[in-house]
Order: structure tokens, then C-alpha cells, then sequence
């Protein structure tokens, strides 16, 4: 008892153990799993990174013509990694940085607009395979 | 004359973190009935791993069944599913994720020991307990890169390696950690007024542990000698200087002895594999598409955790049944409250350690 | 992991031959859709102290016959009872719907598409 009311007193006096936070920058140790990056120029556009994500994060909008555009949903995005892992030119078309994501505000449009773009992507793909039907049929007639 | 009335516990409570809600049936301050839903966080976890997602995407969903254990989740998961593949992983790997499950045990034991001073009344030891846990939250985050879900275990593998400056660090924070824990024990035992909460309170008879298959640190508590990690063979424990530590009395005290115990107990296995970790690869390739049925149990912090997959042969599951420690705790939890005194009873839960959002899945 | 067959009439009689409290730990009682209205039932039991020593009593049935309960065989079974009841729309003896579910939620989840 005397020895606890002892010890009591003496944490009156002891550094806290808490951060202060947001004045202190929090120190993330290295190797810390952040946001995923893509080059465009070294992607091949080959869809593994797509496939794989196990949330969807990664979507790929297919244009009739051109290239297809990559977009990442970084609140969707469980930093998992698979997808570089799965990529076949990791580290240089997609990598896993050490960046933490700040919470979405309500203009980031983080489900809304994210629902959008998943319809978009998906009807893209659907046109695209259509009009790939309608040109083979067109250059055997 | 009706002679009981009824107070409910939950599904909001001030000393309850979990949404789960009792009604007692009390005669004055006795607990003579219980009630228990346990329901409020239902996700259908289940019927997601069958339905939207493919077999090598369902580790990182069932890891999000619990942030306590997702790493015992994906684990077994992971397991159950190299089992249909017909993949047996090597040393290495099968070391590094004995590490973290160990790690994992550590600070899940220190969170509900925190929550069973905090709701005894202790609520200095709940902020000490807390602030130590740190070492062993620090620890994980730097292994796997993240500091709850770590998504360390992939099938065939992990999905990071040990380097000599995190073996360094893992042996730094445990030496400080486990000073803290013998502490702990003195705290424990000899503290006049927790004594007054734990010891002889929310008993366990050994008889009701068999009849109402208690599990875990719950049972061992109780005297069953039961333990996943020996009635596998999953994993080399016995080799690492794993020892089964039984309590005999049941009640709260007990509990936190043998929590304590066994930390004690993880941080030498911890050692011990950091120390002798053999070398190959951490990543293997494997080939297939589960077909099959596979059953696999891991002793997760709470007993054991148990999984049954099936699989046709397609990259979509047939059955993925999770059957958490909780749910088959829930049983004896039940049976405890009978008899004791509706005072103690945030207590008694907070010793069982429930994690709702497991047993809801 | 050992499977044993049995049926839905003499599943009690199996299962209370088969247990013993203090050699057994009952783990959970487990269905699994197979398609066009079967289901397969399993109830399943470890062995305390013994290595990978699982025992799967089976039984194959449909969504519409009874099952009986073991809750007088094995008290703690009533959770996995309630919870079958819950994902499949089974009628088990003495287990009501709602461990999980409300009553605005699904009928029964995990029951195959059809
Ligand atoms: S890290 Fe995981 S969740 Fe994030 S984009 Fe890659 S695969 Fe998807
Ligand atoms: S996996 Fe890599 S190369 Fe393939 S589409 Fe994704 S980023 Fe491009």
C-alpha cells in the first residue's frame, strides 16, 4: 500500500507518455505501408494490379481509342500491397510509398464520386468490347 | 409476487466497449438468469468470401473480421487454404508468422488485462497497462508496415522479411516489456483492493468448463488442459519452449494469471525465434485453385479460432465457416453470471476478454 | 480429420454415444449449401489434448425437414443452433431466428442462389 501511494507520487513527476499530436509529427518507422504510386510511362497496361486488388482500389477506364487511363481510389485502398507484388514491372510502373493519406473530406468524394467511376469504367469496358465486335464483324464482311 | 427484476448491461454501457447486450434476471443485487444478443455487427463476412471475392483476395477480407486478431484470421485462413492447394510453407515463413501471432497474443493479454482493472475500478493500472502495450504495437507496425491491420500473411508465404535492425528492435522492446509484465504479476497478486474484485469472483468450475466447452485462457483458468498450439501440428511450438500454463481456482484472478503467465511464456518464443530464425525464402509460389475441404484450428488470443473451407476447383470459394473464440465462450460466459452479483458483472465480462465484431462476424 | 456419416433420425443417438465431455470439445455445429435445396449439416468435435484429432459427424438434408437439437447432449451447442437457423432459414428444435439477423434483414444468407 505505502509502496503504490509511493509510486503514485512519483509519476506526478514522470514525462508523459502520449504525443502531442497534431502539434508533434507522429514518427512512422520505416517501411510504413502508405498510398500506392503509378508511372504511366513505364506501365504496359497488362490490368494485373486491377485484378488482383482485393477492395478494387485500382481501376483501369478503357477509351475506344488511346490509352487507357489508370485511376486509384486512396480511401478504398487497404495498402495491401498486392498489387505491386503482382505488377510486372514493380518499382518502376507501381510501388508502394511511405505516405500516409489524410481523411477525405466531402469533396474528395471518396464513395460518391468513386461509385461514379466504377459504373464509368465498367460501362467503358462494355462499349469497348462492342465496338471490337462491331469492327471484326465489319472487316469479315 | 414477481420477486426479480430485470437490468439490462449494454448495448451501450459506460464499462462496456463491445456492443453486446445481457438482460439479468436479478433477485436484489444475485444475477439468477442472462439473456445475451450478441448481434449488433453483423457484416456477413461469411457470405462476402463466397460471393465477391476470390479465394486469393479472401485473406485480407476475413482479417478484417476482428483488429485484434486479424492476423490469427488471416493465418488460418491462409492455412486452410494451402492446405487444399497442397502447399506446405517452409521455416522461414512458418517462423515469422508464429512471431507475429506470438506478438499479437502479447498485446491482445495486455489490452484485456487493462480493461479488467479499468472496469474493476483501476483505472491508473488501465492508462499503465495501455502505455506499455505501445512496445509491443510499435513493434508489429514496424514488422508488417501497419499498425492494426498488418496484412502480413499471404498464401504462400509472408509478405515481409526480418531485417537485423528489426531483430534488434524486437529484442530491445520485449527486454523492457518484460520487466513491465513481472511487475504486472506483483501488482496482481498482492494489490489489497483488486483482490477484493478478482479473487473468488466470476468462478469456472473445471466440471462447467468441460460441460460448456470453455476454450482458451478462459478454460485454462478453470484447470482444462487445453490448448490449440499442442493439439496442432501446424507449427513447431513445442520446440521453441512453448508450456502450457494452468491455473486451478477459475475465477477473475485466475484469468489474469494465466494471461500474464503466457505473455510471459510469448516473449521467451519470440526470442527464441528471432534468434534461430532459419533462412529461406519468405515467398513461394503456389499453383492451383483450392478443391476440397480443409479444417484448420489456431489458437488465437481469445482460444481457439477455427476455420472450414471448401473449395470446387474455381477461383470462388464454396464455404468459408469462421467459428471465432468468443461465440463458443459465450456459453460458459453465460453460466458464470449466474450467481454472482450484478456489480461484479463488468467486471467478470471484461475478464472473459469478448470481442463482438469476431463473434458477429 | 475423420468424417462419419449419420442422419437427421439417428443423429442423437450417434452423437450421444459419440460424446463425452471430458474427451471431446464440441466445436460447432456447420451447414454448407450444396445446391438445388440440399444442405449438408455437420456438427464437429475435437479431441482434447491429442494432436489434429477432428471428428466430422455429417449428415445430408434439405432445407424444409426439421433438425433435431443436441442442446440436451451438449449445453453449449445452442449458439451454433441458433446461428444455423439464422444463415440457412432451417427449423431447429428450440433455437429461435434472430442471433444475427433482424427482422428486416435477409431470410437466410447463406442458402445457394436459387
Ligand atoms: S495496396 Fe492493395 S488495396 Fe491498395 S491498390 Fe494495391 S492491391 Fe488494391
Ligand atoms: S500491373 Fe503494373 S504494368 Fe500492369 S497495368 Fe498495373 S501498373 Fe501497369
Amino acid at each position: 500500500m505505502i509502496r503504490s501511494m509511493f509510486e503514485a507520487f512519483k509519476n506526478l513527476f514522470k514525462p508523459v507518455h502520449t504525443v502531442n499530436y497534431p502539434a508533434t509529427e507522429l514518427v512512422l518507422p520505416k517501411g510504413y505501408r502508405g498510398l500506392i504510386e503509378y508511372d504511366k510511362e513505364a506501365c504496359i497496361f497488362c490490368d494485373k494490379c486491377e485484378k488482383v486488388c482485393p477492395p478494387g482500389a485500382i481501376l483501369f477506364y478503357q477509351p475506344l481509342e488511346g490509352e487507357k487511363e489508370y485511376r486509384y481510389n486512396p480511401w478504398l485502398c487497404i495498402y495491401c500491397g498486392e498489387c505491386v507484388r503482382a505488377c510486372p514491372k514493380p518499382q518502376e510502373a507501381l510501388w508502394q510509398s511511405e505516405t500516409k493519406q489524410q481523411s477525405a473530406l466531402k469533396e474528395d468524394g471518396a464513395n460518391e464520386g468513386w461509385f461514379v467511376w466504377e459504373a464509368a469504367c465498367k460501362q467503358s469496358r462494355e462499349d469497348f468490347k462492342a465496338a471490337k465486335i462491331k469492327n471484326k464483324s465489319e472487316e469479315s464482311v | 409476487m414477481k420477486k426479480t427484476i430485470q437490468i439490462p448491461l449494454g448495448s451501450q454501457h459506460i464499462s462496456l466497449l463491445e456492443p453486446i447486450r445481457f438482460k439479468f434476471e436479478c433477485e436484489n443485487e444475485k444475477i439468477i438468469g442472462v439473456d445475451a444478443d450478441v448481434g449488433f455487427v453483423h457484416r456477413g463476412v461469411e457470405l462476402a468470401c463466397t460471393r465477391s471475392f476470390e479465394f486469393k483476395q479472401v485473406g485480407y477480407v476475413v482479417a478484417r473480421v476482428c483488429g485484434l486478431c486479424a492476423i490469427t484470421h488471416s493465418l488460418s485462413y491462409t492455412l486452410a487454404v494451402e492446405k487444399l492447394l497442397g502447399y506446405v510453407a517452409n521455416d522461414r515463413i512458418k517462423y515469422l508468422r508464429m512471431l507475429m501471432v506470438e506478438l499479437d497474443r502479447i498485446h491482445s493479454h495486455m489490452l484485456c488485462l487493462a480493461h479488467t482493472a479499468e472496469n474493476a475500478g483501476f483505472e491508473a493500472l488501465f492508462m499503465q497497462i495501455m502505455a506499455d502495450r505501445e512496445l509491443v504495437m510499435d513493434l508489429q507496425e514496424a514488422i508488417s508496415g501497419n499498425r492494426v491491420q498488418f496484412d502480413f500473411i499471404a498464401i504462400g508465404g509472408v509478405n515481409r522479411d526480418l531485417t537485423p535492425e528489426l531483430s534488434a528492435l524486437i529484442h530491445k522492446n520485449l527486454e523492457l516489456l518484460s520487466d513491465k509484465i513481472d511487475t504486472l504479476l506483483g501488482l496482481f497478486d498482492n494489490n489489497w483492493s483488486l483482490s477484493l474484485k478478482y479473487k473468488g469472483v466470476g468462478v469456472l468450475t473445471l466440471d462447467q468448463a468441460y460441460t460448456y466447452n470453455a476454450l482458451g485462457p478462459l478454460a485454462r483458468a478453470a484447470g482444462l488442459a487445453t490448448d490449440v498450439r499442442v493439439e496442432t501440428s501446424d507449427f513447431p511450438y513445442e520446440a521453441l519452449g512453448y508450456t502450457m500454463v494452468l491455473e486451478s481456482t477459475g475465477d477473475i484472478h485466475a484469468r489474469n494469471f494465466v494471461r500474464l503467465r503466457e505473455i510471459l511464456n510469448s516473449i521467451a518464443m519470440c526470442r527464441n525465434i528471432v534468434d534461430n530464425l532459419p533462412s529461406g525464402e519468405i515467398q513461394e509460389k503456389t499453383k492451383g485453385k483450392p478443391s476440397g475441404e480443409a479444417v484448420v484450428r489456431v489458437e488465437a488470443p481469445r482460444g481457439e479460432l477455427f476455420y472450414l473451407v471448401r473449395g470446387n476447383g474455381q477461383n470462388m470459394l464454396e464455404r468459408v465457416r469462421i467459428k471465432t473464440p468468443t461465440f463458443s465462450a459465450i456459453p460458459a460466459m453465460m453460466e458464470v453470471f449466474k450467481g454472482s452479483e450484478y456489480a461484479d458483472a463488468p467486471a467478470i465480462l471484461a475478464s472473459f476478454d469478448p470481442c463482438m465484431s469476431c463473434t458477429a462476424k | 480429420m475423420r468424417k462419419i456419416e449419420t442422419t437427421l433420425p439417428t443423429l442423437l443417438a450417434d452423437i450421444g454415444t459419440f460424446y463425452e465431455a471430458r474427451k471431446w470439445h464440441f466445436l460447432s455445429v456447420n451447414g454448407i449449401d450444396l445446391g438445388e435445396g440440399k444442405i449438408e449439416l455437420q456438427w464437429i468435435f475435437s479431441r482434447y489434448g491429442i494432436k489434429d484429432e477432428i471428428v466430422i459427424y455429417y449428415a445430408l438434408s434439405d432445407y424444409t425437414t426439421p433438425v433435431p437439437s443436441v442442446v440436451s447432449l451438449i449445453p453449449s451447442a445452442f449458439m451454433g443452433e441458433r446461428e444455423i437457423v439464422d444463415m440457412f432459414g432451417l427449423t431447429v428444435e428450440g433455437a429461435l431466428r434472430g442471433l444475427y439477423l433482424d427482422e428486416d434483414s435477409l431470410p437466410h444468407p447463406l442458402r445457394g442462389e436459387s
